[in-house]
């Protein structure tokens, strides 16, 4: 069977090449963004050994206005402003004043929020900030996990 | 419903290479349903487009032409087959037990465009083709063709002497156990089924009647019986050695984040010749539409490799029935709301409360060309309360606030929330909006 070998060789070649090609991502390939507004929370998870928390503020404002989270809950107008630690959340602070198994889904599904890449930095996506000062994407994760979390960068002013 | 750029190339061989196997099996059509287009969309609507409108786990896109048309080219009836049974890592009848043939087919013609599908069915030259119409039409019983109308490999999804465990699992597991939604153990991974099998055979099966963590009972089915489940986690613990099509797919799932990394580059050339590929690409540096709203599977900050990222909504989803805009989320939030499309609660706890709204316009004049700013009370006030923005952000008194653009643009006064989760500073117009006098000169 003379050809199956080479046939191979080119097959892994080519995947190889292709592979390196979608890696270093040419400009006209669709890169992947974040949705506009995602709040990605690393305060204490990377510490903890969990993944960071992404908030999808696009998925909460179709279901509350600003207003319940923003005055009635007191977040802060600031990514990472928050003391947000799972204590308080189970104690009805926060997330938790929703999240309890009553108006939403409760704590113990961990990886519906605890669902980004591990490194990646305190920051609002998409914002202003992010495209002005850079972002401190995924890909470049472990640089950035060396980052305190409020980077200056961050978007969280 | 934008058409999709991208498609794993290794995927689609390995579907194709599959359909080959399937175009053998004898479809189960019913000619007398024969329904119209609207039908196939309302179809699309109620049950296809979770998956098929972002192309969730490699499904192909809604009016993505080159995805169908690559599946389309052994004929529509495989196709039909194949998504009644369930295929790669969409369940069978794409969850819905209720679909039948004629809804599938007229949910693809949806899909894929009604042209291609009947240039699929009519002048499509292969012999699987012309074959695989008239037995469907001939074939009109309901249900799956029986084990009686030919030979084993008329089902490679289903090995022989699996039986009942089979049927079951295909029926009703493999949505999450395919994939292992959720942390399911997934068929025949030792690693996922070893650490529960020490708890005895009987134990997994009463887990699996009663529901355990994220597993509904009887995985949703309540027709189950005991023995039912039984033979499918023989199955799923060990299921009999695959032939090619199913060696196809788990290959696919096994390569799949290698596959998605790479295919990119071979098909986005052939998705979308006009745009001019490369160095001289039309809007270089400018984001494609098709990128906008990904879901959290390809958005870059989910890991994909959590179990929770797969069951999160993708915004599109979210975002279908409301106004679109020009930038931010590609959501008009304030005719959203206005027009009553998104209902969000004023108030934690009732849903009925209504926010007090105060209508008043504060104009600013600026400096510059740019026309002064107008900033209206009542679009804000649905939303937020006076108490978000005074007076810590700004004072309750016009002409106290210094406000700049570089300010907005560091994410301070305006760009609290404008730049960040309300519209971008990139719409001056929606606040620049009112005509200096003297200098409206056109």
């Amino acid at each position: 069977m003379g050809p199956a070998p080479t046939l191979r060789r080119g097959m892994l070649v080519l995947s190889a090449l292709l592979l390196l090609g979608g890696v270093s991502a040419p400009g006209w390939l669709p890169r992947a963004y974040a949705e506009y507004g995602d709040v990605v929370i690393n305060n204490y998870s990377d510490g903890a050994g969990m993944r960071p928390v992404v908030f999808p503020h696009w998925f909460h404002r179709i279901r509350f206005r600003c207003k319940v989270c923003h005055a009635d809950l007191g977040f802060q107008f600031q990514a990472g402003g928050n003391e947000i630690n799972m204590l308080r959340i189970i104690d009805g602070e926060f997330c938790g004043a929703c999240h309890n198994g009553d108006v939403a889904w409760s704590v113990e599904n961990c990886t519906l929020c605890h669902s980004a890449k591990p490194g990646t930095p305190t920051q609002v996506h998409e914002s202003t900030l992010q495209k002005l000062i850079g972002r401190g994407s995924p890909a470049s994760a472990g640089s950035a996990g060396a980052v305190p979390a409020s980077t200056p960068g961050a978007g969280t002013r | 419903m934008t058409p999709g750029a991208v498609r794993p190339s290794a995927l689609r061989s390995m579907a194709l290479g599959a359909f080959c196997l399937l175009a053998l099996a004898a479809g189960n059509a019913d000619p007398a349903r024969a329904a119209e287009p609207a039908h196939g969309e309302r179809i699309y609507r109620a049950v296809c487009i979770g998956c098929h409108q972002i192309g969730v786990l490699g499904a192909p896109k809604a009016g993505d032409r080159a995805a169908w048309e690559a599946r389309l080219a052994k004929g529509l009836a495989p196709l039909v087959d194949n998504a009644l049974n369930g295929f790669g890592k969409m369940p069978p009848r794409g969850g819905n037990p209720n679909l039948g043939a004629a809804d599938v087919r007229e949910a693809i013609r949806f899909m894929a465009g009604a042209e291609l599908v009947t240039e699929a069915t009519s002048g499509g030259g292969s012999a699987a083709v012309s074959a695989a119409v008239p037995v469907a039409a001939a074939g009109g019983a309901p249900g799956r063709s029986g084990p009686g109308t030919g030979p084993a490999p008329s089902d490679p999804q289903a090995p022989a002497g699996s039986g009942r465990g089979a049927e079951v699992v295909k029926r009703v597991c493999q949505g999450c156990h395919q994939i292992g939604v959720l942390g399911a153990p997934r068929i025949g991974s030792q690693k996922d089924w070893a650490p529960r099998l020490k708890k005895g055979e009987d134990t997994l099966v009463h887990n699996a009647a009663k529901g355990i963590g994220n597993m509904p009972p009887k995985g949703g089915q309540p027709e189950l019986t005991a023995d039912d489940l039984r033979a499918a986690i023989a199955f799923m613990v060990r299921p009999p050695p695959a032939p090619a099509s199913t060696a196809a797919v788990g290959a696919a799932a096994a390569t799949g984040a290698a596959s998605a990394a790479s295919a990119p580059a071979a098909t986005a050339t052939a998705a979308q010749p006009p745009q001019g590929a490369g160095v001289n690409r039309f809007n270089r540096l400018l984001r494609p539409p098709a990128s906008r709203n990904p879901p959290p599977l390809r958005d870059g900050i989910h890991d994909p490799a959590n179990d929770g990222t797969a069951v999160l909504q993708p915004p599109r989803q979210a975002f279908e029935p409301l106004p679109d805009s020009a930038s931010g989320n590609h959501v008009d939030w304030v005719l959203a709301l206005e027009q009553g499309l998104i209902q969000p609660r004023w108030d934690l706890a009732d849903p009925g409360r209504k926010p007090l709204v105060m209508d008043l316009n504060i104009v600013r004049e600026v400096k510059g060309s740019m026309p002064n700013v107008v900033y209206p009370h009542k679009q804000h006030l649905q939303w937020l309360d006076c108490s978000n923005c005074h007076p810590k952000i700004f004072q309750p008194k016009k002409g106290a606030n210094q406000i700049s653009m570089a300010e907005i643009l560091l994410g301070r006064k305006c760009g609290v929330c404008h730049g960040k989760v309300a519209f971008p500073v990139s719409e001056c117009r929606r606040c620049h909006s009112q005509k200096k006098p003297e200098l409206a000169h056109k």
